[in-house]
């Protein structure tokens, strides 16, 4: 694949990603409206709406980790990372990053476990298998693994290393 | 000499925290490690941190307010708003000061959060401020970012809601006594802006002619009416807290679409993704501290601090004091969820022995925190302003000093004078 077709496929991934996590955030939303509604207005209470919202919170978090977040929109302490020369900020993030991903590959074949244990239990009202709902720690673990060697590879190839905007107005339009 | 696996725990997290990795990813990295050095169930890291997000149903107010915040943004409501206190205030010397100080105050009762009062009050009133060379810019961003720590201190609050979290105190008694905390420093802020306006002679805005006023408060009125909705809402038992988050987004996504008609379908598409996006940081920052303060309390480290603050004997003020002087510090390096989220915790029970009131104690260090957001050189609201007007930071700082002073010296009263967190939550039946 060429690079530029590789690039626009990146962009497309990261649109769709977009997508699911505003998906995610409107259910939770909406859930939490039909609780009030039903419970103040109706005087009906719906189980299944604090699950809903519940597990969109879980996922919106994990999803995001993995795929949403950029470099700048982290919270990070940089203080000393913005003052030292580009070289420095090269070995920084080849020492960061290679103890991050050993550390997330030593404790995933754990992680994988505990995931796959978790099909016993389901949840309260819509009787899903937390398996299931859980499997997103593991997507979030294997991106962030892959993420962190990419951040690695590219500082060491001296491609690239994080920039250092603190604050873009992440949060706000 | 061997040190300790939690020893390790901790240098390992100020090293790839200082190295530059994401403050929540260091925890979590960090606690692994120590997990694999004591010898304990590597999975307990992803099985922490997925049973406390679960389970902690409380921080969905979180996601919430970010989203009321962002609408509320996007939607015309704060130009609106910003009109009607140009009617109250404008016409002092320092008007558009006033109105910065007055608008957030008025903002605070519908957001949570610092950053987002400061980009979206701050988007219009610092163009207001420096047309013309009105005010110089360094002041307006100054005052913009102080104006803005109003915001999680008046409820509703995006920290408090943190720190109910890890104190298990009532969030609706801590939203109470932040309500004269917030006024105080409005106040004090005004205090400032009116001398330093006299002293620099700056302008007076030409009065609104009287005809424009009811057209002005009509318009504003949806808007002023979200800070009744939410108290009558949580205070009259009809919602908690984080249903109030709910329907504070309800609101604004409804008054920009029906009655102010400025918001599209395409605008509300970005207000969801750029409100997931602030949720998923603070999100990652919390699933940090959820395995990293189990770690710390299976080390029994909030015991040992107690124990080591026993030794000295503290009055409860001494030790509010210290407390005052540990954060103050701090808060100039961390940010403040990250303050809030490990510090605090450790600092809880000690609070608790020495008699010190939990929702005095944290209205306290909700303020204390805030102040950090304006130190340099970790203050988050500075670098906001300053990438929103250009502005070196040191020329903002400077300006900030005087309101930064007027904070710390709140801050003081709030430490010494418990009544004036305490006196409207007991006004409400708060028992302590």
């Amino acid at each position: 694949m060429s690079s530029a077709r590789r690039h626009s496929l990146g962009r497309w991934l990261k649109r769709r990603a977009e997508n699911v996590i505003v998906v995610l955030i409107a259910i939770m939303f909406i859930s939490f409206l039909l609780q009030i509604g039903f419970r103040y207005l109706l005087n009906r209470p719906l189980g299944w709406t604090d699950e809903v919202t519940v597990l969109c919170w879980v996922w919106v978090v994990l999803w995001g980790a993995a795929f949403i977040l950029s470099d700048e929109d982290e919270i990070r302490f940089d203080i000393v990372y913005a003052q030292v020369p580009i070289s420095a900020r090269r070995a920084f993030t080849v020492i960061s990053s290679v103890a991050l991903v050993t550390l997330f590959a030593i404790s995933l074949p754990a992680t994988w476990g505990y995931v796959l244990f978790m099909k016993r239990e389901k949840s309260a009202y819509l009787g899903m298998r937390f398996d299931f709902l859980y499997s997103i720690y593991l997507i979030f673990a294997v991106v962030v693994m892959i993420k962190h060697a990419r951040l690695a590879w590219r500082a060491l190839r001296g491609i690239a290393v994080p920039g250092t905007k603190v604050v873009e107005a992440a949060d706000t339009p | 000499m061997t040190l300790s696996p939690f020893t390790l725990c901790v240098v390992i997290l100020v090293v790839l925290a200082i190295l530059g990795l994401p403050i929540g990813l260091s925890m979590i990295c960090a606690s692994i490690f120590y997990l694999l050095a004591a010898h304990l169930d590597l999975s307990t890291a992803a099985e922490q941190i997925l049973n406390g997000l679960f389970n902690s149903y409380v921080l969905l107010a979180v996601p919430l307010f970010i989203l009321a915040a962002d609408l509320m943004n996007s939607g015309s409501l704060t130009d609106r708003l910003l009109k009607f206190c140009l009617v109250l205030v404008g016409r002092f010397r320092g008007g558009l000061g006033h109105v910065n100080v007055v608008a957030n105050i008025i903002f605070a009762g519908m957001s949570g959060s610092a950053i987002a009062d400061a980009v979206g009050i701050g988007r219009i009133i610092i163009g207001m401020m420096t047309r013309d060379g009105r005010y110089p810019v360094g002041y307006a961003a100054a005052i913009t970012a102080s104006a803005a720590i109003i915001g999680p201190i008046i409820p509703p609050s995006i920290p408090m809601v943190v720190y109910a979290l890890v104190s298990d105190t009532s969030i609706g008694y801590l939203f109470l006594g932040g309500v004269v905390p917030g006024l105080m420093l409005g106040i004090g802020f005004m205090v400032i802006n009116t001398i330093i306006a006299r002293r620099r002679n700056y302008p007076v805005e030409p009065p609104v002619p009287l005809r424009d006023i009811p057209r002005i408060t009509r318009d504003a009125f949806p808007a002023l009416m979200l800070p009744v909705v939410l108290l009558v809402g949580i205070y009259g038992g009809v919602m908690t807290p984080t249903e109030g988050a709910a329907a504070a987004a309800l609101y604004a996504l409804l008054a920009s679409t029906l009655i102010y008609r400025s918001l599209s379908f395409r605008q509300l598409y970005i207000v969801l993704l750029s409100s997931a996006k602030a949720t998923t940081s603070v999100g990652m920052l919390i699933a940090g501290a959820l395995v990293f303060n189990y770690v710390v309390t299976i080390e029994n480290i909030p015991l040992s601090v107690q124990h080591f603050i026993a030794g000295f004997q503290l009055t409860p003020f001494a030790f509010l004091l210290l407390v005052n002087a540990i954060l103050l510090a701090l808060g100039c390096l961390l940010e403040g969820t990250t303050v809030l989220l490990v510090i605090v915790p450790i600092l809880i029970p000690p609070a608790k022995m020495l008699g010190v009131d939990l929702v005095h104690f944290g209205v306290v260090v909700v303020v204390n925190i805030m102040i950090g957001l304006l130190t340099p050189p970790f203050g988050l609201l500075l670098f906001v302003v300053a990438n929103m007007t250009k502005q070196p930071l040191m020329v903002i700082v400077r300006e900030a000093l005087p309101f930064i002073v007027m904070a710390i010296v709140v801050l003081a009263i709030i430490t010494f004078v418990p009544q004036t967190v305490l006196w409207l939550p007991t006004l409400m039946g708060y028992k302590h």
